[in-house]
């Protein structure tokens, strides 16, 4: 069990920008899952492997990027790519396409997201909340038994 | 004396934030063709890392720049008992494994694909192949990756390091990683030129840009073999080799390089330097240790009045004259001798230098706390972060006292500055380190401004190029009437 974020990525402003083939072969070819060498070693995954990143709302299946810049529990992917490029199948999803970074976040507002009285709980169109926080969940991780498109 | 004008650069790497736009700016002008897929004149590389191609700093492998032998220099990738095998096989040759097979994605199945219960995806395909590809490699692979024990580990610079140090580089809040931007180096000893058998390649005289002339290129791929910084690459769909141009078109047009105009974080620098071409051989033969000091004798002082005679006397134009005096680099590599050349042990004589990084120099290995000024100024240097002989592998040819120089320099010049506009360290102590790093106040103050206040004119300093008195304007205009081409000039032809 990992934490899960889900920060600013140094590509691309959200999906703006990253997502074209230029900015892809300077990445990873993905949107990669950064992890800790040593949680990698526990679980068996090594640098560039693809993995299925899951918890009880969702799925993700991305490529790992190992290092130990990530602390030991953490893991990151950046916000946020597009579901239209490099996206397979997920086991776990019954084989149907995996999600995007946010298939494992939800928008279940925490009791200390409700102080303030600013703008969150302003609504319009696809609009949940100023607050990041919501973000902050946990995930498990395994190396994706079969590559499927 | 043989005086001549070289366009050179700085890159000043602490302001390097590793965003890529260089490379995306060279990519979209100059190799986005056929051919040119896998080639970036311009990248990026994070440094502990492997780089592009993969280990190219390792010439164990590959076998580029010169060596000593013999009391001469020869090249490392030639000799006459390997030439003729190496024609059919050259084992020190970059292969694709080497730089990345490139890849795009079937776009089209975003919009062809049959109805179905789930989404679409545009999936990876080869650019070599046009067929589905795993992807396992790419021109920036190892990007931020600093504290991978899969590529960090196996950078050729970590040579010489302590296993405290190496293990501190691949630990969590001790690593440090800093960018590493890197194009052709227009080198005055260049090994290219050197290697071609169809003398194809040369370097322009009067602003000494290395180019390959594509209609004498016969693509026998020396000069990808022979250059230490693997800065050459083949086009597999002309038959040829191309190389960085330092945008000479826009030069010529008073602009700076593409990859110079975009730097976001306004790293580069470009200016004319004087340099004297009767002593390449000698310098370039000198012993490890002193090449460095070799490499900045042999540019001259552009002030100087027997230098300008010289230079005069060498058709170099008054105006190019004027810009070395104003010129940027002449100032970071033989004034204040903090831009250092990278790997000079390679013998090439590279004319791009790099401001070695300081980050994060403040922050104690063995205390994270700021440090305090204590009664040695510059111990927190030898103690930083980046350990300095990663630093002396990469800038020094081994040798850690020119960084450490620019180092105590560009540390006296934060301190001074700090006392002046925060007013928290006295003035007398970064006075003291100041004179401690062999600076002055008046130093201090140039190297703040061209640091962090300069201009886009400050930064570059591009003389007029009088492409009208160049030696190959100087033929019979009429001859060459509806004439166009790139590069090299073509009759216009009749018919088909």
């Amino acid at each position: 069990m990992l934490n899960y974020l889900t920060p600013h990525g140094k590509w691309h402003i959200h999906s703006t920008y990253g997502d074209n083939q230029r900015m892809t072969t300077l990445s990873r070819g993905v949107e990669p899952f950064w992890m800790n060498d040593k949680d990698a070693e526990e679980l068996g995954i090594n640098d560039n492997d693809w993995v299925e990143v899951h918890n009880d709302h969702g799925v993700v299946v991305t490529r790992a990027a190992v290092s130990a810049r990530i602390p030991c529990g953490i893991c990151i992917i950046y916000h946020s790519p597009e579901r239209t490029y490099s996206v397979p199948k997920s086991p776990l999803r019954n084989n149907r396409r995996a999600g995007g970074h946010n298939s494992l976040t939800r928008t279940r507002l925490k009791p200390n997201l409700m102080v303030g009285g600013y703008g969150q709980f302003t609504y319009h169109f696809n609009y949940w909340g100023p607050i990041g926080c919501n973000r902050d969940t946990h995930v498990l991780v395994r190396k994706l038994p079969e590559l499927n498109w | 004396m043989n005086v001549r004008s070289q366009i050179s650069m700085v890159f000043h790497l602490d302001k390097c934030i590793g965003c890529h736009t260089c490379s995306i700016a060279c990519k979209n002008i100059w190799t986005d063709r056929k051919g040119t897929e896998y080639m970036w004149w311009n990248n990026v590389e994070t440094k502990p890392g492997t780089g592009y191609p993969t280990k190219w700093e390792d010439q164990e492998k590959y076998r580029g720049g010169w060596e000593k032998k013999n009391g001469s220099i020869k090249l490392k990738s030639i000799s006459k008992s390997r030439t003729v095998t190496d024609i059919f096989h050259n084992p020190s040759m970059p292969s694709m494994d080497d730089y990345y097979e490139p890849w795009t994605y079937k776009y089209e199945d975003l919009f062809n694909s049959p109805e179905g219960s789930d989404q679409p995806t545009a999936i990876p395909i080869s650019m070599v192949t046009g067929e589905y590809i795993n992807v396992e490699a790419g021109p920036n692979w190892d990007d931020d990756l600093g504290g991978s024990p899969v590529y960090a580990e196996n950078d050729p610079n970590l040579q010489g390091l302590t296993a405290e140090q190496r293990q501190q580089l691949f630990a969590i809040e001790r690593l440090v990683f800093f960018y590493f931007p890197r194009i052709c180096n227009h080198c005055l000893n260049p090994a290219c030129v050197a290697s071609c058998p169809s003398g194809a390649l040369y370097k322009r005289g009067e602003d000494g840009v290395v180019l390959i002339d594509q209609k004498r290129c016969r693509g026998w791929r020396q000069c990808i073999a022979a250059c230490p910084y693997k800065k050459s690459f083949y086009n597999w769909s002309t038959g040829k080799s191309e190389k960085c141009i330092l945008c000479f078109p826009r030069l010529e047009t008073g602009q700076a390089p593409a990859c110079f105009h975009s730097c976001v974080g306004r790293i580069r620098y470009l200016g004319v330097l004087l340099y004297d071409a009767d002593k390449i051989e000698e310098i370039a033969n000198s012993p490890n240790e002193s090449l460095i000091d070799a490499h900045r004798s042999i540019i001259l002082n552009p002030n100087d009045p027997e230098v300008i005679k010289y230079a005069r006397l060498n058709g170099v134009h008054d105006s190019v004259i004027e810009s070395a005096q104003i010129s940027p680099i002449y100032k970071f590599v033989k004034e204040w001798k903090i831009a250092l050349p990278p790997h000079i042990e390679f013998r090439t004589l590279p004319m791009l230098f790099y401001v070695p990084p300081m980050s994060p120099v403040m922050a104690n290995k063995n205390d994270d706390k700021v440090q305090s000024v204590s009664d040695n100024f510059f111990h927190d240097i030898e103690e930083s972060r980046v350990p300095l002989q990663f630093l002396g592998n990469l800038f020094g040819a081994g040798h850690q006292g020119k960084v450490l120089y620019a180092l105590k320099k560009q540390k006296a010049v934060r301190t001074y500055r700090r006392a002046l506009t925060v007013g928290d360290i006295p003035l007398s102590v970064a006075e003291k380190m100041l004179t401690e790093a062999d600076c002055t106040k008046e130093e201090a103050e140039a190297i703040y401004k061209l640091t962090s206040l300069c201009t886009f004119d400050d930064r570059f300093v591009i003389p007029p190029m009088h492409r009208e008195e160049a030696i190959e304007m100087m033929k019979d205009p009429h001859e060459h009437k509806q004439a166009v081409g790139f590069g090299f000039v073509e009759k216009p032809e009749r018919g088909l």
